[in-house]
């Protein structure tokens, strides 16, 4: 698994410029608010098209603006965890669940789902509606969503962001549980640098 | 705060301009003669009737043209006018009944003659005699005539078909309208290939021309009465009344084909 | 209790409101879209033709699809060669008529809906594999059901009751352009009319009030549970 990221991309006075390239499983990437860490996990999902640069990962090179490639975004299969969940408020959380694998098509490598579901004990609310979970819940709702598109790869923004103590400690150790299993890359956001320090080796310091 | 000054700007002009417009135009009340209601299909001759008054010196009357039904609606509610001229006794009958008209002012003014007309650039001839062959050539369109339910020009135009045998096979294929001008209007468009309307829409138009002439003995008894309301103020308004009458008057009348019936 | 002939007002009136609606539909929602959702420059001038029905006094709509429509007109002229479709004096011509009028409150409807679909949503669709069609399929056009549904009996209950344009363009034809609103006026104009035309005028209330009621059900069925991004 590698990921080489080279970009450029300005978004209003924000400049963001990354050069980096590594072998790591799973990557933190820290730095203050407004440092362009959201704007770089969209350049990635392909949500947004930096002005220059390119981007491979897991030697799919997914975008190359001198070549010219620019994969679409619903062909990236990246499994994007948002920072405000984005669950979809007219589905119920089995649909939400069901929606990316529906479009996931088999790849041969099949995401256990029963672990997922096992994992982040969300089988109690498989009949809730999105609008009546509370924020932990809904968390660990989008984490099994992404998953369960079978994603190549896994970018998470900010995650634990808002939630008390507990319930961020909690969720923290089903990310340390679900990620050796899933053997696929992940980019994790955030500025806790306690968080980032427990999930990951390699640390991209966006300042 | 640049917001609320463009407001309060917009606002003082928008004052200004309504002030402004309220004094433009013509002065009102005093100066005016009196309230005329009359049918649309004597819109031009009224109009220069009531020029020759004007030119005597007298203050201009007001006219307002409609449908014989939506004049009487409008004057059994109240409508404040002085004079009404309908196109059927029909509907006098019901403004006099309700004790709308002012007494012995009723007289039965103008006659005039249904025509069958069609737009001017249309092919084909006139249609002689007793008009059998218009349902052929009417084929799937339909005849444009006033609503013979209610208006007096579909009344008579009715009356006429009746008369000529062709009531039964025809009325399922018109295009009713509220008022003769529209049925007029609508052979003006194209919209209909034939129409039903007075020998004076036919002068008034230059966008249709004559199709048949109705025969004499089919031709129904068409009489526009006028009248004097009992809610009229206006002091001019029986001069005017009287006016109609005149020999000037009747001449612009005739010159739209319209002829002065005797008196009744 | 009603009579045939009203029977057969009702009926017309149902039948060009529902065809005016129906087609208007997938029109206004696509014009909705693209007032929410692109800015371009023509922006402004088609949201104002949009509402021009909206603030024009209805005659003046009626006579200039007559201009544009009536058997002479530069369209009207083509339809009537080209597929033999005469619109006035038929009953197409008065839900062609209802549904200008129509248009421009089912696209303000639609429009607030989709401007409330956060396209946040719309992204993460696409980032677990949907294509912006798939994502508009699955996502858009279900959260905009609410307002498609408002705009659906807003335009339906406007059409019923769409008299100026209809009379104007289409004429007072019974059985094919008499619908409600034009029976009532005609029948006012004879004399001792009042009477019937007040069947009529209660029977077009009821009407409104219960497309108005059946709506409301409709959306609140739709929405339990829901709010937007959560």
């Amino acid at each position: 698994m590698s990921f080489e990221i080279n970009l450029r991309h300005r978004v209003g006075d924000c400049a963001l410029s990354v050069d980096f390239s590594s072998e790591a499983a799973s990557i933190g990437v820290a730095g203050p608010s407004g440092a362009g860490k959201t704007t770089l996990l969209n350049c990635l999902a392909g949500l947004i098209a930096p002005d220059q640069g390119r981007i491979v990962i897991g030697s799919r090179t997914l975008f190359d603006r001198d070549q010219g490639i620019a994969v679409p975004v619903e062909q990236r299969r990246a499994g994007y965890v948002f920072q405000d969940a984005r669950l979809f408020p007219h589905l119920k959380v089995s649909a939400n669940l069901a929606y990316g694998e529906r479009l996931g098509g088999a790849t041969g490598d099949q995401i256990d789902r029963d672990q997922i579901i096992d994992v982040l004990g969300i089988a109690a609310l498989m009949d809730r509606w999105p609008a009546n979970l509370s924020g932990g819940e809904t968390r660990r709702v989008a984490i099994a969503r992404a998953l369960f598109a079978n994603p190549k790869f896994l970018l998470l923004d900010e995650p634990l962001a808002s939630l008390d103590h507990a319930r961020a400690e909690e969720i923290l150790s089903m990310i340390e549980q679900l990620g050796p299993s899933l053997a696929i890359p992940m980019i994790y956001v955030s500025h806790q640098p306690q968080e980032i320090a427990r999930l990951t080796d390699t640390v991209l310091n966006l300042a | 705060m640049p917001h609320r000054r463009t407001m309060t700007v917009v606002a003082r002009l928008f004052l200004i301009l309504a002030l402004a417009l309220s004094a433009c135009g013509k002065s009102q009340s005093s100066a005016d003669g009196p309230v005329v209601m009359a049918p649309s299909s004597l819109q031009e001759a009224l109009e220069e009737v009531v020029d020759a008054w004007a030119a005597r010196g007298h203050d201009r009357p007001v006219l307002s043209f409609a449908g014989s039904p939506v004049i009487a609606r409008q004057i059994r509610s109240g409508a404040p006018a002085d004079i009404v001229l309908l196109a059927d006794e029909q509907w006098m009958d019901v403004l006099e009944a309700e004790n709308l008209l002012a007494d012995n002012t009723r007289l039965a003014l103008l006659g005039n003659r249904l025509v069958l007309v069609s737009p001017q650039s249309s092919n084909g001839g006139e249609i002689s005699g007793n008009l059998d062959s218009l349902p052929i050539l009417l084929g799937q369109q339909r005849l444009a005539m006033a609503d013979p339910a209610s208006v007096p020009a579909g009344r008579y135009g009715k009356m006429a078909l009746q008369s000529l045998g062709l009531w039964e096979q025809l009325s399922g294929q018109i295009a009713p309208t509220e008022n003769v001008r529209a049925a007029l209007a609508l052979v003006e468009r194209g919209e209909a290939p034939f129409g039903l309307v007075y020998a004076s829409d036919l002068a008034a138009s230059d966008k249709v021309r004559l199709a048949a002439e109705i025969p004499e003995a089919a031709q129904p008894p068409i009489r526009y009465p006028a009248a004097l309301l009992t809610s009229s103020t206006n002091p001019d308004a029986r001069a005017f009344l009287a006016f109609l009458t005149a020999p000037e008057a009747e001449a612009i009348f005739a010159k739209y084909q319209f002829f002065r019936l005797a008196q009744r | 209790m009603i009579s045939a002939l009203e029977w057969s007002i009702i009926l017309l009136s149902l039948k060009v409101s529902l065809v005016a609606v129906a087609v208007t539909l997938p029109a206004a929602y696509a014009l909705a879209w693209v007032l929410a959702r692109r800015r371009f420059s023509g922006h402004s001038l088609l949201d104002a033709l949009v509402h021009l029905p909206l603030v024009v006094p209805p005659v003046v709509t009626g006579w200039l699809l007559l201009i544009l429509l009536g058997r002479t007109g530069p369209v009207g002229a083509l339809l009537d060669r080209w597929f033999g479709i005469t619109l006035v004096f038929h009953w197409t011509g008065a839900a062609l008529a209802a549904a200008v009028m129509a248009l421009p409150l089912m696209v303000r409807a639609m429009r607030l809906s989709i401007d409330a679909v956060d396209r946040r949503l719309v992204a993460a669709a696409q980032t677990l594999g949907a294509s912006r069609w798939h994502a508009f399929r699955t996502i858009t056009l279900p959260l905009t059901l609410p307002g498609i549904l408002a705009g659906a009996v807003l335009g339906f209950t406007r059409s019923l009751g769409e008299f100026g344009a209809t009379i104007t363009f289409a004429a007072n034809i019974p059985g094919e352009t008499r619908t409600l609103p034009l029976a009532i006026y005609t029948g006012l104009q004879v004399p001792g009319g009042e009477a019937a035309v007040t069947r009529l005028a209660i029977i077009s209330i009821l009407l409104s009030l219960a497309a108005l009621m059946v709506s409301e059900w409709l959306i609140r069925r739709n929405t339990n549970g829901r709010a937007h991004v959560v």
